[in-house]
């Protein structure tokens, strides 16, 4: 298992295009990966459904905890990482 | 998907039939994504079948959702697909199949509801989101929502050119832009939810003869494209899941009207004479170019009323040129030859015209239209005349002006129309130099100044439909109090009693042309009143033609001017409705019951 705690830091947070890269990235991966607000570790969300992610209405500055299980959860934590380090491309 | 519709009992829904016969066909749904959606409880055995017609309706989604995708990427590039994409994620977003899928199985629903109820929920929790920006991602919940929906109940956006032989279009209202576009050969009727005896589709209706029903309330809930309807035009009914012997009834009547319909051909040429040797004269009001085959078809003598504003529908730049103008009235004009037609000019609102500043309006019937509008957007109004005469030129084509309610706004347009002559003159542009022009009697005002009217003009056109909504004080399109639109009532008896005797006194020729002339019962009375030049929807001209043909004039004058001075409406009708039955035409009285 692995796990991390990250910020989001483009800035209009985890909106529809933000979020659905961040889905279609976790899909193509086998492992479980869910992510928490850290303010709020009981809300958490399954990385791979939009509606969950959308849910955690992470905006901008918001740390969220990754954590990733399964046969290519290190593969997974660094795309993932990689893509939010990045803005999801958008800045 | 067809296959999975349920087989539900027959129903019969009432509405106002506005263009008598029976049609039998498929559903078309036109229109209405947000329509409501109805709760079904439905029993456990058909909840997996269900639940199959929800993934279906998914994956069915996700494939226009990837189509729309392709296209919007290679229009905009791919950044301007991402909304998009994110909608395709919803769809295959397995929490919520699970939570729709859990939905239908717990509470018994119908997959509409259960897409309705999931995603209103989500929505509800979304409107909690503080960030504004996160927030709106709801309106694109809502719309995969509407998509799925839209899916299930077979009202995928489609276009009427997709439309099957057989068609029964069904819709809340149909714009006059998607009535345009309908082509008749594949239209059986149509069904809409709101609507009166004079509203867009009900003319549209009429003048192609095709059965029509409006204001059948909620109709886009309770039929899915593609499932069996059946109307009937005289009745105001809609039938749905019809019975197999409902089905006989329909098919057999269905044939007698076509039966029928050879034997309004066979009289066509049968001059419309009463019996005591009176003539009437039975024009057509149009307000397409295609209906030239229904004016044909009828052996109308005559336009009596183009509706002129019906160009707009159909101008490609959404205001018809001069040229586009011309071509179509001189189309008009060669088509009736001799016995002339009459142009209104525009009866619009200021809408339709997208001038600047105007402000929508509170009470757009008593507001800025007609010859109003005409005389304050000039150039508007100076475009139509120059092609009215210019085409007067190819044949008998005459000026009517709409709304009428001052002596003053016939003299502006007057002026007006001889000025636009003396510059067709100039400009050695052939052109007719001398057209006749009437007014239109449709306000109580213009009753109460006949006279004044009558000297400027050289023909009044009795406008029943506007005259009754005015003098009763009757929105006809609001269904609350539509039922007291009434042609019956005696205020608008006496009123067109008014007309015909300043009409006669003043030597001016008069027509009626609103839908009372349409109306047999309520023809006699005109008839009776004094009228004789009879302007109405073409499909009406065989049973009006045969109705004149079977009374005697003084029989008419006799029920007219004891009708003229009773109380109320009811007491008119039943007197009416009685007389006609003496004469024989219990036919006429049944189908139309005035």
């Amino acid at each position: 298992m692995q796990q991390r705690t990250v910020t989001i830091t483009n800035r209009l947070g985890l909106h529809a295009r933000a979020a659905a890269k961040l889905v279609k990235l976790a899909a193509r991966h086998k492992s479980r990966i869910t992510l928490a607000r850290a303010d709020a570790p009981q809300k958490s969300a399954d990385a791979k459904s939009i509606f969950s992610v959308l849910l955690l209405a992470a905006t901008q500055n918001t740390s969220i905890e990754i954590t990733v299980e399964g046969s290519d959860e290190e593969l997974a934590m660094e795309a993932l990482c990689r893509l939010i380090a990045d803005k999801f491309g958008e800045e | 998907m067809r296959g999975l519709i349920r087989k539900l009992p027959e129903e019969r829904l009432e509405g106002i039939g506005v263009c008598p016969g029976v049609a039998i066909g498929n559903a078309f749904l036109v229109d209405d994504p947000r329509g409501r959606v109805v709760r079904v409880f439905l029993p456990k055995e058909q909840l997996e079948s269900e639940i199959f017609r929800f993934r279906e309706a998914a994956r069915a989604a996700q494939v226009q959702v990837k189509k729309d995708i392709e296209r919007v990427r290679a229009a905009l590039g791919s950044d301007h697909a991402y909304i998009l994409e994110a909608h395709l994620l919803m769809l295959q977003d397995r929490t919520l199949g699970r939570q729709i899928e859990n939905f239908i199985r717990v509470n018994h629903a119908n997959a509409e509801w259960a897409v309705r109820d999931v995603t209103q929920h989500l929505l509800e929790v979304y409107g909690q989101i503080e960030d504004e920006y996160l927030r709106e991602r709801g309106s694109d919940i809502e719309d995969v929502a509407h998509r799925i929906i839209k899916i299930l109940s077979g009202k995928e956006q489609r276009s009427l050119n997709e439309m099957a032989d057989n068609s029964i279009i069904v819709a809340g209202d149909l714009l006059p832009s998607v009535t345009a576009d309908l082509n008749p050969r594949k239209v059986l009727g149509f069904v809409t939810g709101i609507g009166g005896w004079t509203s867009h589709t009900a003319i549209i209706a009429r003048s192609v003869n095709i059965p029509a029903v409006v204001g059948v309330r909620d109709i886009t809930e309770r039929v899915r494209s593609g499932e069996t309807v059946i109307i009937d035009g005289a009745a105001g009914a809609v039938i749905l899941n019809p019975s197999p012997e409902t089905l006989i009834f329909y098919t057999e009547e269905r044939q007698r009207q076509q039966q029928q319909a050879l034997y309004d051909i066979e009289e066509r040429e049968l001059p419309a004479i009463t019996l005591d040797n009176h003539e009437a004269r039975l024009r057509a009001n149009i307000e397409l170019i295609e209906e030239i085959d229904s004016y044909q078809r009828f052996n109308a003598a005559g336009v009596g009323l183009y509706r002129s504003e019906f160009l707009y529908s159909q101008a490609e730049t959404g205001q018809p040129t001069e040229e586009e103008q011309y071509e179509a009235y001189k189309f008009l004009a060669g088509m009736v030859g001799d016995e002339g037609a009459v142009i209104r000019t525009f009866d619009l609102g200021g809408d339709k015209l997208h001038l600047d500043g105007f402000k929508t309006e509170r009470n757009p019937a008593i507001g800025l239209r007609a010859i109003r509008l005409s005389l304050s957007v000039e150039p508007v109004f100076r475009t139509q005349v120059r092609a009215i005469l210019r085409a007067a030129a190819h044949g008998d084509l005459k000026i009517l002006l709409p709304f009428v309610t001052n002596v003053d706004e016939v003299r502006q347009a007057k002026k007006i129309i001889s000025d636009v002559e003396r510059e067709l003159s100039d400009q050695n542009i052939p052109h007719e130099q001398r057209i006749e022009i009437g007014v239109m009697i449709e306000v109580p005002a213009a009753v109460m100044m006949a006279e004044a009217l009558a000297r400027e003009a050289d023909f009044f056109s009795l406008g029943t439909n506007d005259l009754i909504q005015s003098l009763l004080a009757v929105d006809r399109g609001n269904e609350n109090v539509s039922a007291l639109f009434d042609p019956m009532h005696p205020a608008v008896l006496r009123a067109v009693k008014m007309v015909a005797e300043v009409a006669d006194k003043m030597q001016i020729p008069v027509n009626v042309c609103g839908e009372m002339a349409s109306n047999p019962a309520q023809v006699i009375l005109l008839l009776g009143l004094g009228l004789r030049d009879l302007s109405m929807t073409p499909s009406a001209i065989p049973a009006i033609r045969r109705l004149v043909r079977s009374v005697k004039l003084t029989d008419a004058q006799a029920l007219a001017s004891h009708v003229l001075w009773m109380d109320t409406p009811a007491e008119v009708r039943h007197f009416v409705q009685a007389h006609l039955m003496d004469l024989g035409s219990e036919l006429l009285a049944a189908a139309y019951p005035g």
